[in-house]
């Protein structure tokens, strides 16, 4: 069984590739305990992620003395932007972003038609399958169903911003908080997320949904509060492993306030990790948003959601198959998008977590 | 072990009673009640309703009486079905929901698993590629949506299945079970993203595996590669799958409530709804008590499951 590409080009350290301008004629060991000293975070980095560039230009360049490094973000960008996959998948999540956003204007301007407007002829009051004018039909009201996947796109994007933003608001501050206090405090912190995590949420989230006046706020509230348990966990563990660096050391002998070393100084530092996390969030928040529309809990009419749609749809399945065709189809084409992002974000940002 | 099982036992009691007193508190602070009417009640009449289901005593004698007989599993008569306990319905209800629930994760573990394994030992090859983007695909697209898609295919074009009626797969099928053909729809929709989870765990699983050394020394000492990979890679290829069980079980519980609607199964799915839309606060909380506790000593097993398949693992 041979071995996957990406193992073995892991360096272990070159330490005849000197990479600090100032110190260019130095032996190599030395040069590379001067980095560690002068940048121990993209030291340790390039190290584990083995992200030093091998190419010959650069090569070149440290021959005649002058390197410009490589950030973690540019070499992310750079594998990122290798990764097919991921690319066809960001454009895509691009154009229908810039669909949802001016698509309802250009329908309107070419068609007059808008997501709620019920046509005034009577005998236009009625489902009709897609044509050049309806490309997507319409359903039983005689509503543009192109207008409302778009208007739809609106709204379930939007739930799927908000709500990860919430569960990203939460869930940094709390894992950040309980992974720099650490001992008791971290412990009980840390011990009410696994009860929590226990705990059947949908279950509370269906209830919740179905007692209350249903709202798009109570929604993103509810989506928000729901998924940030794991993205506690996750800034608990990178902050766990950052709070002993010299940084922190430094912020805190010249009496930088503990709140203000938690946010300043480690939450940047975890940055990596959160967004693709959080980039993983968006379609599940946009899924679970849809899924409880279909139950009829979410979004209410007269706007529209995807999973509205979907559920109008699932109802006339039998005679007007496009209803659910459609808005089935650009959905799923968001999620599948999403997650490619999200896939490639993770490979790019952190290859040792790719799965091989 | 045993000890490790009953602190974990004694620990889903706290559990269970969160979702309830949660439940029971959103209840309480949700606007509207069971009896209101579009019209509004006479006041006398109201009065009456009230201290007839005990709620003119204050909260916490409410919340003392309720909690006593849930914890006792005695759950009352629902208010929305007169006549009916909620034990009588969760009875009659929780047969529909497991069929459907087990059928799905059996579907799914087989051909998650056997796609998923074939896929690390071909890696990179055509079918590789396939089975991994059929498994992105299983997870994007939402339940709600398969189900009518496979409707529209497989009853209303092909006329191949018939989409899910309870009453005749449970009529049409042997004493007792229900029959296969009429859950086969139902069943698919919601194992397919289960499937799609456990065909990448399996590979990424196995691809770990399959580059241990222990591997390479049962090659060396010449088993064959049946043995290798039934003997030894799946066993630790496996641990990622069994450790998703227990998110799936959870997932598996809203995954019913969706698929129920879709083809109007009479499940505990469309029950808790129904309860929370009408407000059926003994019903509520006894499915709440009910699916929770279910959920939680799946989580359990799970747990002590993972123990057995991997040695490594102890419990303190």
């Amino acid at each position: 069984m041979s071995q996957p590409p990406e193992l073995e080009k892991i360096p272990t350290a070159r330490p005849n590739e000197p990479r600090d301008k100032a110190t260019p004629l130095a032996p190599p060991d030395i040069i590379a305990e001067q980095q560690m000293i002068n940048e121990p975070e993209a030291m340790a980095a390039d190290q584990l992620y083995g992200t030093a560039p091998p190419d010959d230009k650069l090569w070149q360049e440290t021959a005649g003395g002058y390197i410009e490094g490589t950030s973690l973000w540019k070499d992310a960008w750079r594998r990122l932007r290798k990764n097919k996959l991921a690319v066809l998948g960001g454009i895509t999540v691009i154009l229908i972003v810039l669909a949802a956003l001016i698509g309802p204007y250009i329908v309107k301007a070419l068609t007059g038609a808008t997501y709620e407007s019920i046509p005034s002829d009577r005998s236009l009051v009625r489902a009709f399958a897609p044509s050049w004018r309806h490309p997507m039909g319409t359903d039983p009201q005689g509503r543009d169903i192109l207008a409302r996947v778009l208007v739809g796109g609106r709204i379930s994007l939007m739930v799927g911003l908000v709500s990860t933003a919430v569960s990203l608001v939460i869930g940094v501050s709390y894992g950040a908080i309980a992974g720099y206090l650490g001992g008791r405090v971290d412990n009980i912190m840390m011990r009410i997320v696994d009860l929590i995590y226990g705990v059947p949420l949908i279950i509370i989230v269906i209830v919740l949904l179905a007692l209350f006046e249903r709202s798009l706020f109570l929604l993103f509230a509810t989506l928000g509060a729901v998924s940030w348990l794991t993205m506690a966990r996750i800034v608990r563990g990178q902050v766990l492993s950052l709070k002993h660096q010299e940084f922190v050391e430094a912020a805190r002998s010249i009496g930088v306030p503990t709140w203000k070393i938690i946010f300043r100084h480690l939450v940047p530092n975890t940055l990596g990790p959160v967004i693709v996390y959080a980039t993983l969030t968006v379609p599940s928040v946009i899924l679970q948003e849809a899924f409880l529309s279909f139950l009829g809990l979410g979004v209410q009419a007269p706007l529209s959601s995807w999973g509205t749609l979907s559920s109008e749809g699932a109802d006339n399945i039998a005679i007007y198959p496009w209803m659910i065709i459609f808005p089935g189809v650009t959905m799923a084409l968001t999620l599948f998008s999403l997650n490619f992002v999200g896939d490639g974000l993770r490979d790019a940002l952190d290859p040792h977590m790719r799965k091989v | 072990m045993i000890r490790f099982i009953i602190r974990r036992l004694l620990l889903i009691i706290p559990m269970v009673l969160i979702v309830i007193t949660l439940t029971w508190a959103l209840v309480r602070l949700a606007p509207g009640n069971f009896y209101s009417t579009a019209k509004g009640l006479p006041p006398a009449v109201e009065k009456n309703i009230r201290a007839r289901y005990g709620l003119d005593k204050p909260w916490y004698i409410q919340y003392g009486k309720t909690m006593g007989q849930i914890l006792r599993g005695n759950f009352g008569f629902s208010r929305q079905y007169q006549e009916q306990t909620v034990n009588e319905i969760i009875w009659r209800t929780l047969p529909v929901s497991a069929t459907l629930g087990l059928t799905a994760y059996l579907i799914a573990l087989c051909v998650g698993l056997l796609f998923g394994t074939l896929a690390a030992l071909r890696q990179n090859s055509a079918l590789d590629y396939t089975s991994m983007a059929a498994a992105m695909l299983g997870i994007s697209v939402p339940n709600f949506v398969l189900g009518p898609l496979l409707v529209l295919l497989f009853s209303l074009t092909l006329y191949w299945l018939p989409p899910a009626r309870w009453e005749w797969a449970v009529r049409f099928g042997p004493v007792g079970i229900p029959s296969l053909r009429y859950i086969l729809l139902p069943a698919l929709t919601l194992s397919a993203v289960y499937m799609a989870y456990i065909a990448r765990l399996t590979r990424s699983g196995m691809l770990e595996v399959l580059r241990k050394d222990y591997i390479r020394t049962a090659r060396a000492k010449g088993l064959s590669e049946r043995a290798v990979i039934f003997r030894h890679a799946l066993r630790g290829g496996l641990l990622p799958v069994v450790s998703f069980t227990g998110p799936a079980l959870a997932f598996i519980v809203g995954g019913t409530v969706v698929v129920e609607r879709v083809f109007s199964l009479p499940g505990l799915g469309t029950y808790l709804i129904n309860a929370a839309l009408n407000r059926d606060e003994p019903l509520l909380l006894g499915l709440a008590a009910f699916i929770s506790t279910l959920i939680l000593i799946f989580n359990l097993l799970v747990d002590i499951a993972y123990g057995y398949i991997d040695p490594r693992i102890r419990y303190s």
